[in-house]
């Protein structure tokens, strides 16, 4: 494999990912791993990967991103995954709307402009409800696994209101259920209702408007994505690869120099 | 540094102020007649949190969504920081603050006499009428704690030192884009005047060299204080340049000057006559109208609103602002903080995204 111009690195906060891309812009080779304590290393360790995934090159311009983006080594540039995800998304998609990521322990709604720049964005604060983390808290309570969360949302025949969300309140409140004997399923959906409810009203400060747009882990989530249509009545258009969204985004930064 | 800026500390000011043999009253935040407790014989020394003690002692006496200045204040006073002072101001700024009032007199009882100051929540006549009446009941109630009356010379003496600094406060504003200053610097400086006394606060503030500022994309910062000065290096570092402010303990406290009449009729009209300001009730059109104005002056691309966070004068406004200030083409970043010291990484992205969205 050869033709790499540009490297993004997204050091985010559960996953760390780099991809590389050809002077076109397209995607050529791409790694994700589950973000290790030692991050500086890490980075380094999966761009010399990825580099030797290339063949024989010069390695080409970093951009790097996410909450550890001062980490990597080498980065040309380091910015923030706000401006990545938004420059990620128009790169993919070719246009701009409403971009909701939902990450490991963040999530935040992007308006992008026509010309892929940012307009407006809010952040999830420190509390990590509207986050992976909360539904793969809850999974682990409920002892479901990450992935069959969303089909089992999708499948369930009735909806058990979560109040709360707060990710160790919603627990209480699982508990609770779990201890009356609600079904399982029922719960899953109704925490899905309570994870979307709070992003939603997080992209409605951006003045959320078509197309609505969903990257991160969590879009790989069906039961988000279904919930998302029906709360927003928008539907959600899913870039290529949802999870490396902001790396490809800060490639295409390296890319542009 | 550009300037070899030497400020004391607020510990040192207090020493040095009470080695003069004058008195200490430790002021919350942030309206409060200046001139009134120097003629009786008080130097006020301003307490906002302070940022980094813990919230523990002072989270007690309050519920859990208090905002960081008046339970890390109410901290401090349990753990001994105010001890010595000869009296606590707590002007009604905000419910916030007026529990606190309330707590401190009823409940914590400090050796300390607690005063209150009860502001008005507008500007009309009556409003005038009743915070003259207010500052008449402080002046009695500060002439009771040191036993001085001020006489004619007294007014006369506090308000030409006070009025020179308040002077020298508008002049720092007004000669911003022509000294040779960081940000962090020019803070130090604005920010000082919540301790020094008005004539070394006269003098630093016209210690700064002119010259050139450093470049960066132009912002203004609104909000209630600028807490921990880094935020000005990291927005420095950030390639942002803050040129211009709304802060409680920034801009919103240059108040026009009057001359002569009677001294508390004088001081009503003096902090009834500041800036729109989310504690006195004024309209968000006006806020707005005031925010765009200063924004176009000052060459601002976009407004970042810095608060502590449950800060509700400040959040009744923010949506309304926002909308306000959007439809006028002017982005707007809200970020909220906790007074711990330092900025967490979600507030530096913010931060900094909101800049690059501006290049």
């Amino acid at each position: 494999m050869t033709g790499a111009a540009a490297i993004g690195v997204d050091a985010g906060s559960t996953t760390c990912k780099v991809v590389a891309v050809d002077e076109t812009g397209a995607l050529l080779a791409s790694r994700l791993e589950a973000t290790h304590p030692r991050l500086e290393e890490q980075a380094a360790g999966l761009i010399t990967a990825l580099v030797g995934d290339l063949g024989p090159v010069e390695p080409p311009p970093v951009v790097a991103t996410g909450y550890g983006r001062q980490l990597v080594r080498g980065a040309a540039r380091r910015v923030t995954e706000i401006t990545c995800h938004a420059r990620g998304v128009f790169g993919a998609l070719g246009h701009g709307g409403t971009l909701v990521d939902i990450g490991g322990q963040d999530a935040k709604a992007i308006r992008i402009g026509e010309e892929g720049r940012p307009i407006d964005f809010a952040m999830n604060d420190k509390c990590a409800a509207g986050t992976g983390r909360f539904l793969e808290h809850t999974a682990g309570r409920l002892g479901v696994a990450v992935a069959d969360l969303g089909p089992r949302a999708l499948g369930a025949t009735a909806e058990e209101p979560i109040s709360s969300t707060c990710t160790v309140f919603a627990e209480s409140e699982i508990i609770s259920l779990i201890g009356r004997g609600a079904d399982l399923d029922a719960i899953i959906r109704g925490l899905h209702r309570s994870l979307v409810g709070r992003i939603v009203a997080m992209a409605r400060t951006v003045g959320l408007g078509p197309p609505l747009i969903l990257s991160g882990g969590v879009a790989l989530n069906p039961g988000v994505r279904a919930m998302m249509e029906e709360a927003t009545g928008m539907a959600v258009i899913l870039p290529p690869h949802p999870q490396l969204t902001g790396a490809y985004g800060a490639a295409l930064i390296a890319l542009e120099g | 540094m550009t300037n070899s800026l030497r400020c004391p500390t607020r510990a040192e000011v207090v020493a040095r102020v009470q080695a003069a043999g004058r008195r200490v009253a430790a002021v919350l935040p942030y309206h409060y007649p200046r001139a009134l407790l120097r003629a009786h014989g008080f130097h006020p020394v301003e307490v906002w949190g302070p940022p980094g003690v813990p919230r523990d002692e002072g989270g007690r006496h309050f519920q859990a969504y208090t905002c960081d200045i008046v339970v890390r204040a109410t901290s401090f006073l349990l753990r001994g920081g105010l001890d010595g002072v000869d009296a606590i101001l707590v002007p009604h700024t905000c419910d916030a603050l007026q529990g606190m009032g309330s707590v401190l007199g009823d409940f914590v009882r400090p050796t300390p006499p607690v005063l209150t100051l009860y502001l008005p929540r507008s500007r009309r006549p009556v409003d005038h009428e009743f915070l003259v009446a207010e500052l008449r009941r402080l002046g009695e109630a500060l002439a009771a704690i040191s036993g001085r009356v001020p006489a004619p010379a007294d007014w006369e003496a506090a308000f030409a030192a006070e009025d020179a600094a308040d002077r020298a406060l508008a002049d720092l504003y007004a000669r911003r884009e022509g000294l040779a200053v960081t940000d962090r610097e020019f803070y130090t400086v604005v920010r000082s005047r919540e301790f020094l006394p008005a004539e070394d606060f006269v003098a630093l503030a016209g210690s700064l060299a002119a010259g050139d500022p450093p470049g960066g994309v132009p912002v203004m910062l609104s909000g209630i204080v600028a807490e921990p000065l880094d935020l000005f290096d990291h927005l420095s570092a950030m390639g942002a340049r803050v040129v211009a402010d709304d802060l409680a303990s920034g801009r919103r406290r240059v108040y026009p000057l009057q001359d002569g009449g009677d001294p508390h009729t004088r001081l009503a009209t003096r902090l009834l006559g500041g800036p729109p300001d989310p504690t006195r009730g004024d309209p968000i059109a006006a806020r707005a109208r005031h925010l765009r104005e200063q924004m176009g002056a000052a060459g601002a691309r976009g407004l970042v609103i810095y608060d502590p966070k449950f800060c509700e004068p400040e959040l009744f406004d923010v949506p309304l602002l926002r909308r306000h200030l959007s439809a006028a083409g002017l982005p707007v970043l809200h970020v909220e903080v906790e007074l711990t010291g330092s900025l967490t990484q979600q507030t530096l992205t913010r931060l900094e995204a909101f800049v690059e969205t501006l290049r």
